[in-house]
């Protein structure tokens, strides 16, 4: 099947990859370039294990085409740490244990990354409401809410 | 209390940074040169003859490099204990979702391709997925040949689909039941669930030139894995490598070989490593599921609240096959009858064969089970002699001295402590709204033993590294070696290094499960630390010609004595001329004296109009040692309270047909971030643990009691009881019906 001439930006870095009609954005970031950080949980849009950030929306890309990724400009969970250091969202969430098996963390970075970006201030309710979609299994999501608050009001100190 | 400096703290995991920035490498992240796609056809029915099998079009398909039937596995069985497993099914499928093709191919669209070209015809059979209706003399067998099963605990008399009987108890039953006032029977169920770890099952294996067999799988035993596939396929263990990786959650699921001898097979035959991921709806349809039950229990008490007799059976669904679990039976069912001291007893769990997905173990296996039945029926027994069940557990709990109903005998009991501390911090007794209510269960466990070593080496930049053989997947034992190590040698935590062996560096270590991760790995990080420190010691005083038998290391320096006299300890391991590392093996398989109870309060609303159940608050309270550290303990405690909440609200593999229908997470509902109460944890410290430390395991026991918790909160806010998990809306509504009849 002749494959796709795709150009995108993925973490700042502009990328021409080819890929496949029906490959989606999650298998061209780790079987084409090579990103494992998303990880795939279900490959059905319902655990947010693949979570990405696509022109500021956070979308699953388990359920997005490689091709889409066209113009796009894209944020993965190894575009989150600078050449300074890591993203208070990552500092918090080790500093809260927010973690266990960590299959389920980089889509929680990235989708509180996407929410402390359009709220930085958010209250505990819309922390829940927000991240309803990510699934995790090990932690009993009570950690990761703290870690996001954390984070929150550690970047408003920043700031 | 000894004080430390890293032990007891709450340092940050040694994998978090790697898990933060998605370094870390599980399985599925790997990438070999050459590496094909497995992909696996399953069966529709949940039992037919296969009368063929055409490959001939898959094979032809360019990209394909293997395409194998039963007849490239025939005779193969595996199994944790039990090998009664085909890697492909031969005559038979014995369950919707059994493999019955596999193809390895250079892509994963090829595999698929190549998968939708094979062509199977099946004869459908009539099939059993009610292990009542298995287990009639005259059901048909799923497995005629069991009895020459390698594995089978002991030879059936008659062969049948129940393969596998434990029990336990002491007394005479009929004594305790002449004795009561009171006789209640009543029958409790629960369903299939899925562990619903993140990351599906997955497995890398390659043939190497040496012909050796390397392998990366989603295993949290690859100890076991190797004896396992060697004794299956038939090779001598030291062919077999498994190779560390993260393992993306486990909660008892990754202990099973599950695809690793079929890939073994395309890995064989393709003459290219393959890599073999689940989807998540073979996950759902054909994994190894947590085991659903039916529990009867039959219980006498006196008017005055004693308890005297107590018989229970515990009937598991093993599904298709047995081989999914290390002991064959699940242990756990024994918890039916609980801390309790009842004189008069007799309980007894049963496997059976259906045409339903195998069962495998899920944290705390056939505890949840037993205790769901054990602890609702408490519930009941208290009501109806109207003894609140607060006071009636604290009657009949075990204290210093007594033996449990099926005959265990601990020291150091924090029973009716832990149970106590749980009613004051849910404020057990104050006053409710209407229909709303509390409930309360407990469960008991030790942690298990095992074998493990551990390797501490000193590295010239001041650093250690420690190497283990166990694969941390989520529950934090890196994290555990790390601080114990740190502790040993005075070093802070972000000095000291993990880095997982493969299994060709030591000669066995047990894998986690059984909440022994703990217990063994502080022990043998202990001892290996403790070595290490004595050749520091040893090689510090040959520099400097130092009595070796009166050093100290203190802060990064070996000290002469109580003398200001010192050597910098980088200095030592850059100058003396060889390596400075301990190590050490532990086998401490040990039947512990000392338990751990968890004692849960669940507090719930409920919606008499509509069913709807609402958690508001869920108390948790557990007896533990030294905690090693507070965040990862408190993890665990959370992660189980949840994981129990969705087994009692919401959890349920539907099946159909014999086939599972509910096959996404957005039909299979588990917790999410806004199903979550308010939780509240209260630990009661005990001073008698394992190790040096004085360690309990936290694991399991989070998880085991909670939806009997919130089975006898439903009762206490609207007075009826439901007896089957998950509660719903529809079987409130249904038991409030039935109670107005
Ligand atoms: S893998 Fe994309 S949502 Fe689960
Ligand atoms: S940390 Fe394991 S699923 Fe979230």
């Amino acid at each position: 099947m002749a494959k796709l001439h795709v150009e995108t930006t993925i973490n700042g870095e502009s990328t021409e990859i080819l890929v496949d009609p029906q490959q989606s954005l999650l298998e061209t970031l780790r079987d084409g370039l090579m990103l494992t950080g998303a990880k795939e949980g279900c490959n059905d849009g319902n655990c947010g294990a693949c979570t990405v950030i696509m022109d500021g929306r956070t979308v699953n890309s388990c359920l997005v085409l490689g091709a889409e990724a066209q113009d796009a400009d894209i944020t993965t969970i190894e575009g989150l740490a600078t050449p300074r250091g890591l993203h208070p969202l990552q500092q918090a969430f080790l500093e809260n244990a927010a973690l266990q098996c960590g299959i389920c963390t980089p889509g929680f970075l990235i989708s509180s990354k996407s929410l402390l970006d359009s709220n930085p201030n958010p209250s505990e309710e819309e922390v829940r409401f927000w991240l309803a979609g990510n699934l995790c299994r090990c932690t009993g999501y009570d950690k990761i809410v703290r870690a996001v608050l954390d984070a929150a009001k550690e970047m408003k100190a920043g700031n | 209390m000894i004080s430390y400096n890293v032990i007891g703290q709450p340092i940050v995991r040694s994998d978090g940074f790697e898990k933060v920035t998605g370094r870390a490498q599980y399985t599925g992240d790997l990438k070999l040169p050459g590496m094909l796609w497995g992909k696996v056809l399953r069966s529709p029915f949940a039992h037919a003859r296969i009368i063929r099998v055409d490959t001939s079009r898959a094979v032809g398909l360019p990209g394909v490099h293997a395409v194998l039937t039963g007849d490239d596995t025939r005779g193969v069985r595996y199994g944790r204990r039990l090998f009664d497993v085909p890697p492909l099914a031969e005559e038979r499928v014995l369950f919707a979702g059994e493999r019955v093709a596999a193809v390895a191919a250079e892509s994963m669209e090829i595999a698929q391709n190549a998968i939708d070209l094979i062509e199977v015809e099946y004869d459908p059979l009539p099939a059993i997925a009610d292990p009542l209706e298995s287990m009639k003399g005259d059901a048909f067998l799923l497995h005629p040949d069991v009895n020459d099963y390698v594995g089978l605990p002991k030879k059936l008399e008659k062969v049948s689909n129940v393969f596998v009987t434990n029990t336990w108890g002491k007394g005479e039953l009929d004594t305790g039941f002449a004795q009561a006032d009171h006789i209640l029977e009543r029958t409790y169920t629960t369903p299939l669930v899925h562990q619903a770890y993140l990351e599906p099952h997955s497995c890398v294996v390659f043939i190497d030139e040496d012909q050796r067999i390397q392998i990366w799988a989603a295993n949290k035993a690859p100890f076991a894995l190797r004896q396992q596939l060697a004794a299956a396929i038939g090779v001598d263990e030291d062919r077999i490598r498994l190779n560390p990786t993260y393992i993306g959650g486990d909660f008892g699921g990754k202990g099973s070989p599950m695809d690793v001898p079929l890939v073994y097979f395309l890995a064989l035959h393709s003459k290219r490593p393959v890599r073999m991921v689940m989807d998540y709806v073979e996950e759902f349809t054909a994994a190894n599921p947590r085991h659903p039950s039916v529990t009867t229990v039959r219980s006498g008490v006196l008017n005055d609240g004693t308890l005297t007799a107590w018989e229970a059976r515990i009937i598991f669904n093993s599904g298709a096959y047995g081989g999914f679990k290390p002991g064959v039976n699940l242990g756990g069912a024994r918890d039916v009858a609980g801390p309790y001291k009842i004189p008069h007893t007799f309980v007894e769990a049963i496997q059976v064969y259906t045409n339903s997905v195998p069962g495998g173990h899920m944290r705390g296996p056939g505890e949840p089970q037993g205790i769901f039945a054990g602890e609702s029926h408490l519930d009941e027994i208290a009501r109806i002699l109207g003894i609140d069940p607060l006071e009636f557990r604290l009657k009949n709990l075990v204290g210093e001295g007594d033996v449990t109903a099926t005959g265990s005998l601990y020291r150091d009991v924090k029973a009716k402590e832990t149970l106590e501390a749980a009613s004051m911090a849910a404020r057990y007794g104050s006053p409710l709204a209407m229909n709303v209510g509390r409930g309360m269960a407990m469960g008991a466990r030790a942690p298990g033993g095992g074998e493990t070593h551990v390797g501490v080496i000193f590295q010239k930049d001041g650093t250690v590294v420690a190497r283990t053989p166990i694969l941390d997947q989520g529950t934090g034992t890196y994290t555990t070696v790390n601080q114990v190590v740190a502790e040993e040698l005075g070093l802070s935590s972000d000095k000291v290094q993990i880095i997982p062996w493969n299994t060709d560096a030591v000669s066995f270590d047990t894998g986690i499960g059984g909440s022994r991760g703990t217990r063994v790995a502080s022990q043998a990080a202990y001892a290996a630390a403790q070595n290490a420190k004595q050749e520091l010691l040893r090689a510090a005083s040959e520099i400097r010609g130092w009595d070796p038998s009166n050093l100290v290391l203190k802060d990064n320096k070996v000290y002469k004595g109580n003398t200001e006299d010192y050597i910098d300890f980088d200095f030592v391991v850059q100058n003396c001329g060889f390596d400075i590392q301990g190590t050490s093996g532990i086998e401490d398989r040990e039947q512990l004296t000392v338990t751990a109870f968890c004692a849960q309060i669940a507090e719930v609303a409920v919606d008499v109009e509509t069913g709807q159940i609402k958690l508001l608050r869920f108390t948790s309270a557990h007896d533990v040692g030294q905690v090693l550290n507070p965040i990862g303990h408190q993890g665990q405690i959370n992660g189980g309270v949840v994981q129990g909440i969705g087994y009692a609200l919401m959890e349920e593999l539907e099946v159909e047909d014999g086939r599972v229908s509910n096959v996404t997470f957005g039909d299979y509902k588990i917790p999410t971030m806004a199903d979550i109460p308010e939780l509240r944890t209260v630990l009661v410290q005990s001073k008698n643990g394992v190790g040096p430390y004085n360690i309990k395991g936290i694991g399991e026991n989070t998880n085991t009691a909670v939806a009997a918790a919130i089975a006898n909160a439903v009762e206490d806010a609207i007075g009826v009881r439901v007896y089957s998990l998950p509660i719903t809306a529809e079987k409130v509504l249904a038991a409030l019906r039935e109670s107005n009849v």
